[in-house]
């Protein structure tokens, strides 16, 4: 298992993914090669973190198109499981957590929500529809616990859920996973907020690239104002 | 020490005005601390147009606080300088007109806010980053990297261009594929490399049509969106993927090229295939 705390020394090696973490940092990513000279750092952490970091930072959003609609009756809910993209990196551990290489196996795809004057770029990806629990390769897709309300008067069709993903918190074990729930207000406007536990016992709490380079802004909910 | 208790003015000594400049200096001296301390922590977690505004604000905050605190030692009644203020704003203000002018205009840029420290502008034709925007002029570093000072009257007046207000902008191609070639099939290849580029958007969906059967070529359109901060990248990137692409499929970008007939040689030669071409009954 690549996720969790090592020691100097540890190196992983599998389909399209090498890694090697010493005084010597090296990883290879489908064919993407990365080395770098540490100088201090007790431990490394390898967990998977917000999925908005590759090729390079445009955006903290993160837009899912489901495969297939969700139809819901006004004041219903009802709870789904969605996919989303994995991306993995790996802290040193000294004095205090810092990033050092963020890379995904996933090839990574972006979209506008809204319109150009007033939208969001959004990390993009889509996924099928789930009510159990899918199977998932955790190196490549994590899954969201998504359960949407409607409280509007009017049956709503549910065709994509956008996030922010300051609020996100991200758990790993043998599934990479999020809770959220989507709280529909109108036929095109909903808001995701994020819930800070793991989908099943015994996972552990991802550091949160954010939380860990950036300055921590409390935000816990987006409003997808450009339809849902 | 009777020197500190000389009277300069009014009820101002000596010392008043040593205690006055003493505060006024150290106030500088810890808004330069502040800022510098700001500037190290907050640098990679804060946008560099934000950081810049919050240097900017905390700087002259600090020093305008100090030199309110201590205006009364120098016998400076507040409220009298208000009025004093109004006054001696009309001077300034009937004797330097522009300086004026661009103070007025710096301060509608700042409330309209067309353009943000960080922006790739053209302002009044001159194309760049916003290096800065201060109360009476606007800094521009112009691709080739030259500082340019606009004022901000011209700022005011001029047409701005901000090419990344907008998060999301289109750019466009126009392929040309010879008439021998398979143009859906090149449609398609042309999807299937914007597919594979991470910041050709998804949605605003990207546009490729056959869009003019010109001399030499049939013209393919490529209409594709990007996100702005990457958009020139995305632009100069795909291009060449393109090309790259059409032409491993056999699909080539062709030269202009005409057909020409020889009057006297009773026929003529195809320059594309280098065939005979028979002649023509009027000829």
């Amino acid at each position: 298992m690549i996720y969790g705390s090592h020691e100097y020394g540890f190196s992983y090696s599998g389909d399209d993914l090498t890694v090697e973490c010493g005084e010597v940092y090296r990883r290879i990513c489908r064919g993407d090669h990365v080395e770098k000279i540490l100088s201090g750092g007790k431990k490394f952490i390898i967990n998977p973190v917000e999925p908005v970091n590759l090729p390079r930072e445009v955006t903290h959003y993160l837009c899912i198109d489901f495969k297939k609609p969700v139809l819901i009756e006004s004041g219903a809910s009802i709870t789904v499981f969605v996919k989303f993209p994995v991306e993995i990196c790996v802290f040193v551990n000294g004095k205090g957590v810092s990033p050092i290489d963020v890379f995904s196996l996933v090839t990574p795809k972006y979209t506008l929500y809204g319109n150009p004057k007033s939208g969001v770029i959004c990390r993009w990806y889509e996924s099928d529809v789930y009510t159990e629990v899918p199977e998932t390769d955790p190196l490549r897709e994590g899954i969201i616990s998504l359960r949407i309300h409607n409280s509007s008067d009017d049956w709503v069709e549910v065709t994509k859920a956008v996030f922010d993903s300051y609020a996100m918190k991200i758990y790993y074990g043998d599934i990479v996973s999020m809770v959220a729930e989507m709280k529909v207000i109108g036929k095109h406007v909903a808001e995701t907020t994020f819930i800070d536990r793991p989908l099943r016992e015994g996972m552990k709490k991802s550091i949160e690239l954010y939380v860990a380079r950036k300055l921590l802004i409390e935000r816990k909910s987006f409003l997808m104002e450009w339809g849902v | 020490m009777e020197v500190l208790n000389y009277i300069v003015y009014g009820d101002v000594t000596v010392a008043d005005i040593l205690v006055f400049t003493a505060v006024v200096v150290l106030a500088v001296i810890f808004a330069r601390i502040v800022r510098l301390n700001l500037k190290k922590t907050l640098s990679d977690k804060m946008p560099r147009n934000e950081l810049d505004i919050l240097l900017k604000v905390v700087y002259y905050g600090i020093i305008t606080t100090a030199v309110i605190a201590v205006l009364p030692h120098l016998g400076v009644n507040l409220s009298g300088l208000l009025v004093a203020g109004g006054i001696v704003g009309l001077v300034i203000g009937f004797a330097s007109q522009s300086v004026v002018s661009n103070l007025v205009s710096g301060l509608f840029v700042m409330i309209e806010r067309p353009i943000k420290i960080g922006d790739q502008v053209n302002i009044d034709g001159v194309s760049g980053f916003v290096e800065d925007i201060h109360v009476i002029s606007t800094v521009v570093r112009t691709y080739d990297g030259v500082y340019v000072r606009i004022p901000n009257e011209k700022v005011f007046t001029s047409n701005i261009t901000n090419y990344v207000a907008n998060v999301a902008r289109r750019f466009e191609y126009v392929v040309g594929i010879r008439y021998a070639d398979d143009a859906e099939k090149a449609i398609e290849i042309i999807r299937r490399v914007i597919d594979e580029h991470p910041f050709a958007l998804r949605n605003p969906p990207p546009q490729v049509f056959v869009n003019e059967l010109a001399e030499s070529s049939v013209n393919i359109v490529v209409r594709v969106w990007a996100p702005s901060a990457v958009w020139f990248d995305v632009k100069t990137e795909l291009l060449w993927r393109i090309k790259t692409a059409l032409e491993a499929e056999g699909i080539e970008i062709p030269f202009p090229q005409r057909v020409i007939w020889f009057a006297n040689a009773g026929g003529g030669v195809d320059v594309e295939s280098g065939k005979d071409v028979p002649a023509r009954e009027d000829g």
